[in-house]
């Protein structure tokens, strides 16, 4: 009776050990030989290939889809992850759930997030890389000197939408040259009884771009790079000086009445409705404006500056929708159709992908279609000097949003702000087995 | 199991024997495995794990996990932010134990009587509990924004509009949260509650009428003391399972206005986004510690008040 009470445990424990099997899930990887890229036209039927997408970029491949099933045969899968996409993807990575492809962030910190050298395929010696404009080509999906993501729409960038019918009542004749002229004419603005800038701190995410743009000209000369070896941090006087800031800035009066609880939406429908003259965004908030309006109108009422302490150069921060990764499945002829399948993105595919989607074209045999909005193609310009965010170039990506909306709110000082990212930033470097931390 | 009777023959052991014999022979220990198996697969082992991980470096970032000793919990305990959701999360589970009981023991007063109305009142109020939690959220997210449903009843009363952002106080939207919880699970209380009322026999509160007591003093005197049983179930279930609040709260602040409702799963689930596995994992043992911690003399203090029946 004992015995086999013994025997029953003793089985039900090694079924279960070999059901979950006590090893990190998410590892299993082929090795990585230098990938062959087959011709765009190789016929795939009978392949299925799967992309994850976030609910914003789902709809995104579509005309390449369509494109692609007809000249191969594949099927290609959309599925939806849902928000928050990241930690969705993370989640079931981590799990040893794959795609062929998905949506991601470009960044180094997202592309460590992860794992690519175990979970992603290199996209070295890409076929299309020689066609990308300017310096769109080493801008962004780079980690450890290895290639991992292919850029298909333009990187966002942050820097200031502002309403023409504002500044043209106002008094102002042309967009700021720098910092200084730039918060002059915010008090221009306010002392013609208007509202300078809107933020919506309800929502959180933007109030980052705050801090960020400040550090445009440290970034110019490698902040990131001593942030990342633990040399400077949040809470030195160049970062914190930036918060300290931003937080003059809303008790002096210069943001929204309505900044503690405004959303996404009704930053839209502010600098939209003439309430408010300036926003300091990224690209998305163009596609919010684009929701509720025509290009006519965009171009009338709507413009874009970059700003940053010493001049005009923007502050790059490639977003999910800008490009893919290709994952390490294990299934050898998978993994070629899906480089095949963003080989002809950006190749024979991408006349139409930019046509489909109305934006601006990364390659320089493709022309940008004339109905792209003005303030879209100024914020692209602009990527040609620009400089890398927090999310581009530091190792990790902190939720310094969360605790500047905490500042907004009251609840942390801007030294608290700082001390709460740079403790998180030290944590997550740490983890990564990052020299120094 | 069997209950024939050994009746007086040989020494009583041999009769034990005997039964204990047919027993395993009609219930085979192994006949356990499936249910064992699956009760270590989906509970042992993951509790085990929850313990396992908490010592390791397990991240999104490598893939070997090393253990790392006690340099996870060394690192929380020294950072402010654990201990201050800790405190969040029993103020919101307290509150929520408080007003959940309140409004279903008032819920079970009222629909007390076996009419049809409160027939169908009972059920209507039962309803918010088989919803989805983060659909009530997102529910009374849109209904107390600045410009949602409620500001706009109250500016149609007053005449004039109103903007309240109920979310948007760093005091009280801990508060208002609880509130909303308490909202959607008040229906379970009250038919616990009902329950535990139709439990108390007519004879007791008829002598009680008969001596002179009045409804309030029945209630005070016979009928709540009566009730312990029900009040050890919804307290406990209230307290400890509001303790593990995650959906309601996302769904509505996502921990904000200012980190004030930010609840430890809330912090957990931001950590292991991130990529901290190891260090949610962390988080997740010391949510359970005190949950145990705190379950056991808050169940036996209300079992305690059961000694009057």
């Amino acid at each position: 009776m004992k015995n086999a009470w013994k025997a029953a445990t003793v089985l039900a424990v090694a079924t279960a050990l070999v059901l979950t099997g006590c090893s990190d899930p998410g590892t299993s990887g082929t090795s990585s030989a230098p990938a062959a890229w087959p011709a765009q036209n190789t016929k795939l039927k009978g392949t299925t290939l799967t992309i994850w997408a976030a609910a914003n970029s789902n709809k995104t491949p579509a005309s390449v889809i369509a494109g692609f099933e007809k000249l191969t045969g594949a099927t290609v899968k959309v599925v939806t992850i849902p928000d928050p996409y990241e930690q969705g993807v993370q989640t079931k990575v981590a799990t040893g759930d794959k795609p062929d492809l998905a949506f991601w962030q470009p960044t180094g910190s997202e592309l460590t997030a992860l794992n690519a050298s175990t979970n992603l395929q290199t996209l070295d010696g890409a076929p299309w890389l020689s066609s990308y404009a300017g310096n769109l080509k080493d801008i962004t999906g780079l980690l450890g000197g290895k290639r991992y993501a292919a850029l298909v729409t333009t990187p966002a960038v942050e820097g200031v939408y502002y309403n023409k019918t504002i500044f043209a009542k106002d008094g102002i004749t042309s967009t700021p040259k720098n910092w200084d002229e730039f918060i002059a004419d915010a008090k221009k603005i306010k002392a013609a009884g208007d509202v300078p800038f809107f933020e919506m701190g309800g929502d959180r995410w933007a109030t980052q771009w705050w801090v960020q743009v400040q550090l445009a000209d440290a970034a110019k000369t490698g902040l990131w790079d001593r942030v990342n070896s633990n040399k400077e941090k949040f809470t030195d006087p160049t970062m914190l000086g930036a918060i300290k800031n931003y937080q003059g800035l809303i008790k002096d009066g210069y943001f929204n009445s309505d900044i503690k609880t405004a959303t996404f939406i009704d930053q839209g429908n502010a600098l939209l409705g003439g309430k408010a003259a300036m926003a300091l965004q990224v690209n998305s908030f163009f596609g919010e404006l684009q929701a509720s309006s025509d290009t006519a109108t965009l171009d009338k009422t709507i413009g874009f500056f970059p700003i940053s302490p010493s001049g005009n150069v923007s502050t790059f921060i490639p977003d999910q929708s800008n490009a893919l990764v290709a994952f390490k499945t294990g299934d050898a002829q998978r993994e070629a159709a899906a480089r095949q399948f963003l080989a002809y993105w950006l190749g024979d595919g991408y006349a139409d992908f930019v046509k489909a989607q109305n934006t601006v074209s990364l390659e320089t045999g493709v022309a940008t279609p004339s109905t792209v909005p003005s303030a879209l193609k100024d914020a692209a310009a602009s990527l040609g000097d620009s400089v890398g965010s927090m999310q581009a170039l530091a190792v990790a990506n902190p939720d310094l949003y969360i605790n500047l909306a905490d500042m907004i709110q009251g609840t942390k000082t801007p030294e608290q702000v700082a001390q709460v990212t740079q403790d998180q930033f030290a944590q997550l470097a740490k983890a990564q087995g990052v020299a120094g931390f | 199991m069997s209950s024939t009777p050994t009746i007086g023959r040989g020494p009583a052991g041999l009769g034990d024997r005997r039964r204990m014999l047919r027993s395993s022979r009609e219930h085979p220990a192994w006949f356990l495995i499936p249910a064992l198996a699956v009760l270590v697969v989906f509970f042992f082992v993951p509790t085990a794990f929850n313990f396992i991980y908490a010592f390791t470096d397990w991240s999104s970032f490598k893939s070997s996990i090393g253990f790392v000793g006690f340099d996870n919990i060394v690192a929380l305990l020294g950072n402010g932010s654990l201990l201050g959701d800790l405190r969040i999360t029993l103020v919101y589970a307290v509150l929520v134990a408080i007003f959940q009981n309140l409004f279903g023991l008032i819920l079970a007063l009222v629909l007390e009587r076996d009419t049809r109305i409160n027939r169908i009142a009972r059920v209507a109020f039962f309803v918010p509990v088989v919803m989805s939690a983060l659909a009530v959220g997102y529910i009374f997210q849109a209904l107390l924004k600045p410009t949602g449903a409620l500001n706009g009843i109250i500016g149609a009363v007053v005449g004039h509009p109103v903007s309240i952002a109920w979310l948007g106080s760093t005091s009280w939207t801990i508060v208002v949260v609880a509130l909303i919880h308490a909202w959607k699970w008040m229906g379970l209380s009250m038919l616990i509650y009902l329950a535990g009322l139709k439990t108390i026999s007519e004879d007791v509160v008829e002598a009680a009428r008969l001596d002179g007591a009045g409804w309030w003093s029945s209630f005070r005197l016979i009928r709540f003391p009566l009730l312990a049983p029900a009040i050890t179930f919804n307290v406990a279930t209230a307290l400890l399972g509001s303790m593990n609040g995650f959906d309601i709260v996302q769904a509505t602040t996502q921990g904000g206005p200012g980190g004030t409702t930010e609840l430890l799963n809330i912090f957990i689930f931001r950590t292991f986004g991130q990529g901290l596995f190891a260090q949610a994992t962390t988080m997740s043992l010391s949510l359970f510690l005190m949950v145990a911690i705190l379950a056991f003399p808050v169940i036996r203090f209300l079992r305690k008040r059961e000694d009057v029946l």
